[in-house]
């Protein structure tokens, strides 16, 4: 999961000067970071602040935007979830811009994955082929969901009920064994048991205060 | 996980201390006698008192006196506002060019606070507006493009409050240009023709300029590292009126970031500054303190940092109650009370969203101040109304970069576009999701173990809402906290004492408890203890 905080170890040095320095602010250098952009939707990697760089961009030149780079944004921020980024995304963006089709689209997902409501988001992508296009340009995009969906699964469960973990991958038999493997997951009669992390295992600690005589 | 962090501000309570002006005797005893001549003030004139002071102003500004400046800044123009010039402008600066002998360095200066005045007690007109405009252009222009660095020196205070207002007025110019309802059709021509004035590529164009020709992060890495301090500082940066322009400039973009919406960046912009650093540079103005930490802590919650936001705003309103004593006689105390009351309402907030351990005199002043709010934020029926409100107390003034089209036919029908109710759209829907979770957190702390379907139907849910009821309380409850590094850096952490992991359909629960505190309990006792005994051998003597 890409994190904001922490700087992607793939970021081009150009890219790096870019955001880091005014030149972010010079209207010519949007195609640069829409390049860059392109090339993290085929490699699927996430850099959330050189796509802000190009929000920032498009607010302050109106005459710049292009929806199919802020739909692709704002696809590349739900694969990044429970990170902040779509929220920020959505911040940058004008009312109008906030109010196409797509963004609305957009953000019902998002809703439905920030809820945990798995199943439902599932069954919404899946109802319409326009989420499909929207998502398109974005290689892995279903990939991704469904790691970090498996993410949420493991910090919350230690033994989960097949047809549950199957509703909330939407992954069926072959494809969800394969799957379950591939996480190191075990499966047993119609449960699934995730080994103990440090997230999903439930231990008391008490906290004492610590007081040194010198 | 939630020791309370020893707060220490001792160094920056100092500073406050001896940057209190000294009164100003001399200016007393001229009111009193302006006092018995009022009879004869006339409208047009300007009164003696005052022709005095922009004398004595004027002389040291030429002679670049820091400490004399200071207290006429702080104290004797203030004074002077509220006698003579309470609820009208101060003299026209034509109106005193002949008093100064047409010194366009003091008239510029002397500008910057006629349409400050004018701002802060009266409503600026569309020509007020521009002309500051200009102002503040002719005073950065001199300041950045003379021959070689000026030769000027003003009290921090000021130069803090000059960045602070101009991004003020921009602010107020962004929100007035929005409007259109109301405005007669000169203004309109007005503000069709003239995008330039105080569009955004010229203001942030200020402040990156300030930070590039005072070298300040240069400066910044400098005393951080180590490293020779002139040679990076350069000729502009080595003279305190650039340095400290450039240091606030940052401390502004950090918050002209916020107002547009950009967090992150905005919290990049302070990468150099150390915000645990005692002696910061940012401490030596209260004001500038004050904002660096409400912007620091809003830019946290926004990217759902609640933890540091929490730690931020802590931070400065016990610095704030500290001090109290020292704001009430700078004229910048309700300012600072404003700034304050929005803390605590965003603290609320944070604290519903992340519950932490507060200090215990924040903790008193929130209950007092928002007892009824904090206790509706935790029900789902009336949280979402709160949370609302507060935030739209809270918030900085949004505003939005560029203004209306005005190639747009349809422009002047169009209700104005108002980025806070866009924020708060989506800030509400954010915080939707957690609303259950204070419920859940309440159940969950009473049992160690419990099934599903029991714990569904205490909550009214079905079953499989109450999974993703978990899996969302257990997203939330880890965070991104700041460890070491830039704002920006942090680790994944957890935030919550109440921990639980889910066997199939068994709900298993841990709470992390905090053992028994005895120090405290220990030297509060030893103390009266010591009283006491005090007590008793002062008795003893006596008798």
């Amino acid at each position: 999961m890409a994190r904001i905080s922490n700087t992607p170890s793939n970021r081009p040095e150009v890219i790096q000067l870019l955001i880091d320095g005014v030149d972010r602010y010079n209207p010519d250098n949007v195609s640069i970071l829409e390049e860059y952009l392109a090339s993290q939707c085929t490699n699927r990697e996430c850099d959330a602040m050189a796509n802000l760089a190009i929000l920032k961009l498009y607010q302050f030149n109106n005459h710049l935007i292009n929806d199919q780079v802020v739909n692709n944004i704002l696809v590349k921020a739900l694969t990044t979830l429970p990170e902040p980024d779509f929220n920020l995304c959505l911040y940058m963006l004008s009312e109008q811009m906030a109010n196409e089709e797509a963004v609305m689209r957009l953000v019902k997902l998002q809703d439905l994955l920030e809820q945990c409501r798995y199943a439902d988001f599932w069954k919404t992508y899946e109802s319409d082929d326009y989420f499909k296009e929207l998502t398109a340009e974005v290689l892995g995009f279903e990939d991704s969901i469904r790691a970090n969906i498996a993410n949420a699964v493991s910090m919350s469960f230690q033994s989960i009920e097949v047809p549950n973990l199957s509703s909330y991958l939407n992954l069926k038999d072959a494809a969800l064994s394969e799957f379950i493997k591939a996480q190191g997951w075990t499966e047993s009669s119609n449960t699934v048991t995730i080994p103990v992390n440090k997230d999903n295992e439930a231990k008391t600690t008490v906290l004492v205060e610590n007081i040194k005589f010198e | 996980m939630n020791y309370e962090e020893e707060i220490d501000i001792g160094a920056e309570v100092d500073l406050v201390v001896s940057a209190y002006p000294v009164e100003d005797d001399v200016l007393e005893e001229e009111l009193l006698a302006a006092d018995q001549t009022t009879q004869q003030y006339q409208e047009v004139q300007i009164p003696e008192v005052v022709k005095k002071f922009i004398l004595y102003f004027h002389r040291n500004v030429l002679e670049n006196n820091v400490n004399e400046l200071h207290s006429i800044y702080e104290g004797s123009f203030n004074k002077l506002t509220e006698k003579f010039y309470a609820k009208e402008s101060w003299p026209d600066p034509e109106a005193i060019s002949p008093l100064v002998n047409d010194d366009q360095v003091f008239l510029t200066l002397y500008r910057e606070l006629y349409y400050r005045h004018i701002y802060s007690r009266l409503t600026p007109t569309i020509e007020h507006r521009f002309h500051s405009y200009e102002n503040y252009c002719d005073l950065f222009n001199y300041i950045l493009n003379s021959e070689g660095p000026v030769n000027l020196e003003l009290p921090n205070q000021w130069l803090w409050d000059i960045i602070d207002e101009f991004i003020y007025q921009f602010q107020s110019f962004s929100n007035y240009r929005n409007r259109l309802k109301n405005k007669t059709e000169e203004e309109l021509a007005l503000l069709r023709d003239n995008s330039q004035i105080w569009s955004c590529y010229s203001v942030l164009n200020v402040l990156y300029s300030l930070i590039q020709k005072s070298r300040i992060t240069e400066q910044l890495l400098v005393s951080k590292n180590g490293g020779d301090m002139l040679e990076a500082a350069g000729e502009y940066g080595s003279r305190p009126l650039y340095k400290m322009l450039g240091y606030f400039s940052i401390v502004g973009l950090l918050r002209v970031h916020c107002l547009l919406g950009d967090f992150t960046l905005a919290l990049k912009m302070m990468d150099n500054i150390e915000l645990n650093k005692k002696q910061a540079l940012f401490a030596r103005v209260t004001a500038c303190h004050v904002t660096t930490y409400y912007y620091v802590g809003f830019a946290y919650m926004m990217l759902r940092r609640y933890a540091d936001a929490i730690k931020a705003f802590s931070h400065i309103l016990v610095f704030i109650n500290r001090t109290k004593q020292y704001h009430t006689r700078s004229y910048q105390h309700d300012q600072i009370n404003k700034k304050a009351d929005q803390m605590y309402a965003l603290l609320a907030m944070c604290v519903t969203l992340c519950p932490t351990r507060l200090d215990e005199n924040i903790h008193s002043q929130l209950r007092e101040k928002y007892a009824e709010q904090s206790n509706k934020l935790s029900r789902p029926d009336e949280a979402i109304q709160v949370f609302e409100e507060l935030f739209q107390f809270a918030c900085p003034k949004f505003i939005s970069p560029n203004g209306p089209n005005f190639d747009d036919p349809e422009v002047l029908n169009r209700a104005p576009f108002e980025p806070i109710q866009h924020y708060t759209k989506i800030f509400s829907s954010d915080v939707q999701h957690s609303i259950l979770l204070p419920t859940l957190r309440s159940y969950l702390k009473l049992y160690s173990t419990m099934g599903n379907a029991k714990l569904a139907s205490f909550l009214d849910i079905d079953p499989q809402q109450l999974r993703t009821l978990l899996m969302v309380a257990k997203i939330r409850s880890r965070q991104t906290k700041w460890v070491e590094g830039t704002l920006l850096e942090g680790e994944l952490q957890s935030t919550s004492d109440l921990d639980f992991c889910l066997k199939e359909d068994m709900i298993h629960v841990s709470e992390s408890k905090v053992g028994r505190r005895y120090g405290d309990w220990f030297l509060r006792n030893i103390n009266k203890f010591q009283d006491i005994l005090g007590g008793l051998e002062l008795t003893a003597n006596t008798a």
